[in-house]
């Protein structure tokens, strides 16, 4: 296992929302500092998925582990301590939009204080935590950003912030929800290469999903499908035929892998 | 309703009763029955012959407000405009006083009635002691602490005057407690549904990235309702402000008692002097706000 790293485990894990189900029977092993990209059409249950993974949800059947500790038998408190060690990029960033970009990243390690230091934190930061934010804003591309106020920025620069939030919290995984879908093309295209290259270059798991095949084949070495909630491939990107992945979006058959009703 | 055939063919009908048309029927219907009720009061609008000429003597003064005092007074009083001065001065002073007690009940009110703190989707996790908080301490606590915001609400703050004139006497905490609760109970009820509609994916991210309950809620909500908050705060502030002047017709010593002396000397020229520094000081308030406002919030 690499260090600070984190590994994930779904065993026949499924999430019914009010009658409908939106993830069957998923299971998924993910070894510490892998990278892998969930691919599937909208709705198939990706970021369900994603929800399971830091916690954020928690499965109506089957069962969660991270670092090998199932998520369902952890105390409040270890379940926040499982939260601070995952780095959650939101589809839609859930940044504060009236927030310095500064104050959003710090955002990211309240997780790790009690109320008291996190008020201090947050009103007057150390210099240490303004340096650093600074740094993980200079990898990301927006250095000379530290002290605008968030919605200022284009969606591209928010984005970056959204990803600086996660990295201040110095996670061992990096979960990337449709980082692609907000940004034209060729953003997306250095997104996604960035959000690789920082998890190789710290060693922590990349969890990315992804509705565009080519970036995924281009920038993950392992493939996951979904489709209607259920996971239909899962291999090295190499071996997955082309078959299989434009039958991912075809619309024939999915009357058959419709979502189980429960009455 | 009397054509039979009318009803299948609805959007034809000359004049379909919406609700939004029943609605505003209603209120008009309301207000006509109220004028009834209070028997036409503008008819009995028309001032007596005295009366006009109490109108006429105060309304000839609003363009000349005194600059002396309009009767002998002792050598040891101020001069006027000091007087006025000082006076305004009280009364922002038990303004500040009632607000600055309004906003720590506020906030606290404000966070304990708002299901922020204790509702699934915010909290999370499902150990007994969670699921005890969100089904019974949570709603418990909500409810007891909306309850207690309406009682202070409901209740004016002049009548809260004259409650604690009757318990204390002229006693001056009686007077900032007086706007201290109800406007303490109004801050926390719109600051509870500021924060309420406030949205809430960034206290959802923080929640994920491991912040607790508090933390969501100071950080990931308050922060955001933030530029509404103050804006509703500074406009309370101008309000409290107003009342205080008010609370000087119980004696207590603000813009409001030196109106009501003069009034009752007949000065109505004096009387225009404190109106008009009640005036500035309300501008200069809406001044200063709008500044700070423009300085962080814009």
């Amino acid at each position: 296992m690499i260090p600070g790293s984190a590994a994930f485990e779904l065993h026949g894990a499924g999430v019914v929302f009010s009658g409908r189900a939106a993830l069957t029977e998923a299971s998924l092993v993910v070894d510490p500092g892998e990278a892998l990209a969930l691919v599937g059409p909208s709705g198939a249950g990706k970021t369900t998925l994603l929800r399971l993974l830091n916690a954020s949800q928690a499965p109506t059947s089957g069962s969660v582990c991270v670092d090998y500790e199932r998520l369902d038998a952890l105390s409040p408190e270890k379940l926040r301590a499982v939260r601070t060690r995952i780095g959650f990029v939101h589809q839609d960033l859930a940044l504060i939009p009236n927030y310095r970009v500064l104050s959003n990243v710090i955002a990211g390690s309240l997780g790790r204080m009690g109320f008291v230091a996190s008020v201090r934190t947050m009103l007057f930061p150390r210099r240490a935590a303004v340096e650093r934010a600074a740094a993980i804003l200079e990898r990301v591309g927006i250095g000379e950003k530290l002290y605008q106020r968030t919605d200022s920025l284009s969606g591209g620069q928010r984005q970056r912030v959204a990803l600086a939030r996660a990295l201040f919290q110095e996670p061992s995984a990096l979960l990337l929800d449709e980082p692609v879908s907000s940004v034209d093309p060729a953003r997306a295209r250095d997104m996604v290469e960035l959000v690789a290259d920082i998890s190789r270059e710290r060693g922590i798991t990349l969890v990315v999903s992804i509705h565009d095949i080519e970036l995924a084949r281009a920038y993950f070495p392992r493939l996951v499908g979904l489709r209607a909630g259920r996971v239909v491939f899962d291999g090295p990107t190499g071996s997955i035929a082309p078959r299989d992945l434009s039958a991912l979006y075809s619309l024939e058959g999915l009357d058959r892998v419709e979502p189980a009703r429960i009455p | 309703m009397s054509n039979p055939r009318a009803s299948p063919d609805a959007r034809r009908r000359p004049f379909p009763i919406t609700p939004r048309i029943a609605v505003a029927l209603s209120i008009l219907v309301a207000g006509a029955l109220a004028w009834m009720v209070l028997d036409a009061p503008f008819a009995k609008l028309v001032p007596q012959e005295g009366g006009l000429r109490v109108v006429r003597a105060f309304f000839a003064r609003a363009l000349t407000p005194a600059l002396d005092y309009e009767s002998p007074v002792p050598e040891s009083t101020p001069h006027i405009l000091m007087q006025a001065l000082a006076a305004a001065r009280r009364t922002l002073v038990f303004a500040a006083a009632g607000m600055s007690v309004a906003l720590v009940l506020g906030i606290v009110l404000g966070f304990l009635s708002t299901t922020a703190w204790w509702a699934g989707d915010l909290v999370g996790g499902s150990s007994p002691l969670r699921r005890a908080l969100a089904r019974t301490v949570g709603p418990a606590v909500w409810s007891a602490s909306r309850a207690l915001i309406v009682l202070m609400r409901s209740v004016h703050e002049l009548l809260w005057a004259v409650l604690f004139l009757a318990a204390f006497g002229l006693n001056t905490g009686g007077a900032v407690a007086a706007i201290a609760i109800p406007y303490g109970g109004t801050l926390a009820k719109i600051f509870s549904e500021m924060v309420e509609e406030t949205p809430r994916d960034a206290a959802l991210a923080l929640r994920g990235a491991g912040a607790g309950p508090l933390q969501v809620f100071f950080f990931g909500l308050v922060p955001r309702a933030g530029p509404d908050l103050a804006a509703y705060a500074f406009y309370r502030f101008e309000c409290a402000v107003r009342s205080a002047a008010v609370l000087g017709f119980f004696g207590f010593p603000t813009l409001g008692y030196a109106i009501a002396q003069s009034f009752e000397n007949l000065h109505y020229g004096e009387v225009w002097t404190y109106l008009y520094a009640l005036v500035v000081l309300v501008v200069t308030i809406e001044l200063w706000s709008g500044a700070l406002r423009r300085r962080f919030v814009a």
